[in-house]
């Protein structure tokens, strides 16, 4: 414990190693309802925001429609198609088709919600806490069990997890409990682990640069002050790092959901 | 008992760290296959394309987890 | 020091409950349900008013293009058709044409042989009827000439001799024996 100490000398900035306290905001309001305590903190308001702007969005999209699309129309139609040409036929063949509207709103959710981390102010993605991205994958957990479910009937549903097809009897007795782990354990939890982790370690990986850029230029030294550029140009270029990083988790969040719910409706899983 | 070394900092740095290894060289090996079968056959890009990310993402939870732990048990 | 440091590692998760500083690994109770609410509420309004829309218009317009396909198809094959016909047309008025001309050209030919052959003929004819002439005068000449000489030449004889030859008849026989000797004469001198 001697590197601590000497680092706080020369900074002045106190948020410098950002840390979990930076995932606690200020409780705007709290209340128990059957004995469950509901916090409304900034990550709520911004939960709501995300839900009304996509309706907004799609709302105006879908109003008056025309054959040949305006910006907005065509903005929507875009996004829907870009999920139901590129990631539910793809992974599902005409089957996916049923699925496209469900998988376009998580898309379109998952990446509203992760763009809050690089929109000036708010700076803070609502995927950087675990519970919206558990729901989430609860959410697909239960769809692609209940799709495989109603498709195939429980027994043979879970038969084909329990066994899967075309594999030896006396090798059984180890991939049984790896299909049951992968399938029904692993699947949600890497989900939502996932997801959350990426916008965490975004969101900490940003907090790193901007408040070290502060203490260094808050530091009494010369030389740190300007090294803080560095600092500062590393978080924008995280930044744009960051933005490709929430693109790519929405699309492998959607795409892991739809090819979940193709194994539940092949044959053989 | 005489104090031969002294450890300071965050043990989950070192977990994190040792967590990273086996992801890194996963999702180094993901991207070389993808690269190459792509080379190969210009035409499957675009259906690889979700495998890619599929393979990617599998991996990369590995050491999302290692992240998650390090955070979860500091 | 590894002791003290493992028994602070052991008290962390302890200091951790009391303190209450929540961990963002662990989801909280509250947090799951107005998630669930909120995503629900997105769910409900997007599949039920916003995607059915969307849906409608791609296959709408998927059916638009689709038709829009089978129309320029039938534009296409139309446009063949047109084009085979108006080829045929072509071909047609190309060998009218050619036909046309050939007809043209020996009727050309022909008037031309006739304009020929009625010019030589008529040069012919000319040619002929000037021939007749010259030799319907030279006869008048040589007839004229023939009674003039004999004329002369009895005058000059008579004024030569002197005398009247009474003899109409002999003096005639003489003289035209005279002609003969002369004609002959002039064949021999002729076809020499």
């Amino acid at each position: 414990m001697t590197a601590r100490p000497a680092l706080e000398s020369t900074t002045l900035a106190s948020e410098f190693p950002p840390g979990l306290k930076d995932f606690n905001f200020k409780v705007l309001w709290e209340f128990q309802l059957l004995g469950i305590n509901f916090e409304i903190t900034k990550l709520t308001v911004l939960l709501w925001v995300s839900v009304l702007a996509l309706v907004v969005f799609f709302s105006l999209a879908v109003r008056n429609q025309k054959m040949v699309p305006g910006r907005l129309q065509f903005a929507g139609e875009s996004a829907y198609g870009f999920v139901r040409d590129g990631m539910a036929k793809p992974m599902m063949g005409e089957e996916g088709v049923r699925f496209a509207p469900y998988l376009t709103t998580l898309f379109c959710f998952i990446i509203v919600s992760n763009w809050w981390a690089i929109i000036p102010v708010v700076q803070i993605p609502t995927t950087a806490k675990i519970s919206l991205p558990v729901v989430l994958a609860l959410i697909s957990y239960v769809l692609f069990n209940w799709v495989g479910i109603r498709k195939h009937g429980v027994k043979k549903y879970f038969g084909g997890i329990f066994w899967p097809a075309g594999a030896p009897w006396w090798i059984l007795w180890l991939l049984t409990p790896i299909e049951i782990i992968s399938t029904l354990i692993a699947r949600p939890v890497t989900l939502a682990v996932r997801l959350f982790a990426n916008m965490f370690a975004g969101h900490m990986l940003l907090l790193v640069f901007t408040f070290g850029g502060v203490a260094l230029l808050n530091s009494d030294n010369f030389v740190n002050k300007t090294f803080s550029i560095f600092s500062f140009g590393m978080a924008i270029v995280m930044t744009i790092f960051e933005f490709m990083v929430q693109i790519i988790q929405a699309y492998v969040f959607t795409i892991l959901t739809a090819s979940y719910l193709q194994g539940a409706l092949a044959e053989e899983h | 008992m005489t104090e031969l070394a002294e450890i300071n900092g965050s043990l989950s740095a070192i977990g994190y760290g040792l967590a990273a290894i086996g992801p890194g060289v996963g999702v180094g090996m993901v991207f070389a296959a993808y690269i190459k079968s792509s080379a190969r056959q210009p035409a499957s890009a675009k259906m690889n394309l979700p495998y890619l990310f599929l393979g990617m993402a599998l991996i990369e939870a590995l050491a999302l987890f290692g992240l998650a732990m390090g955070f979860a048990y500091t | 020091m590894v002791t003290a440091y493992a028994t602070q590692l052991a008290t962390v998760p302890v200091l951790r409950a009391q303190e209450e500083e929540e961990v963002p690994v662990f989801p909280v109770v509250g947090e799951l349900i107005i998630g669930t609410l909120a995503f629900a509420v997105l769910c409900f309004i997007l599949l039920k008013f916003v995607f059915p829309k969307m849906e409608q218009m791609y296959q709408q317009r998927v059916a638009a293009i689709e038709g829009g396909l089978a129309k320029a198809e039938a534009a296409q094959n139309e446009a063949n058709a047109l084009l085979e016909q108006y080829r045929m047309q072509l071909a047609e008025a190309r060998t009218e044409a050619s036909q046309i001309r050939d007809e043209a050209r020996e009727e050309g030919n022909r008037i031309l042989e006739e304009m020929r052959t009625s010019a030589r003929e008529e040069s012919e004819r000319i040619v002929a009827r000037g021939a007749e002439q010259l030799a319907v005068e030279r006869q008048q000449l040589v007839t004229e000439l023939r009674g003039d000489v004999g004329r002369l030449a009895v005058e000059l004889a008579s004024k030569v001799v002197g005398e009247s030859l009474a003899d109409e008849a002999r003096r005639a026989g003489t003289v035209d024996r005279f002609l003969a000797e002369l004609d002959g004469l002039d064949t021999a001198g002729a076809s020499r």
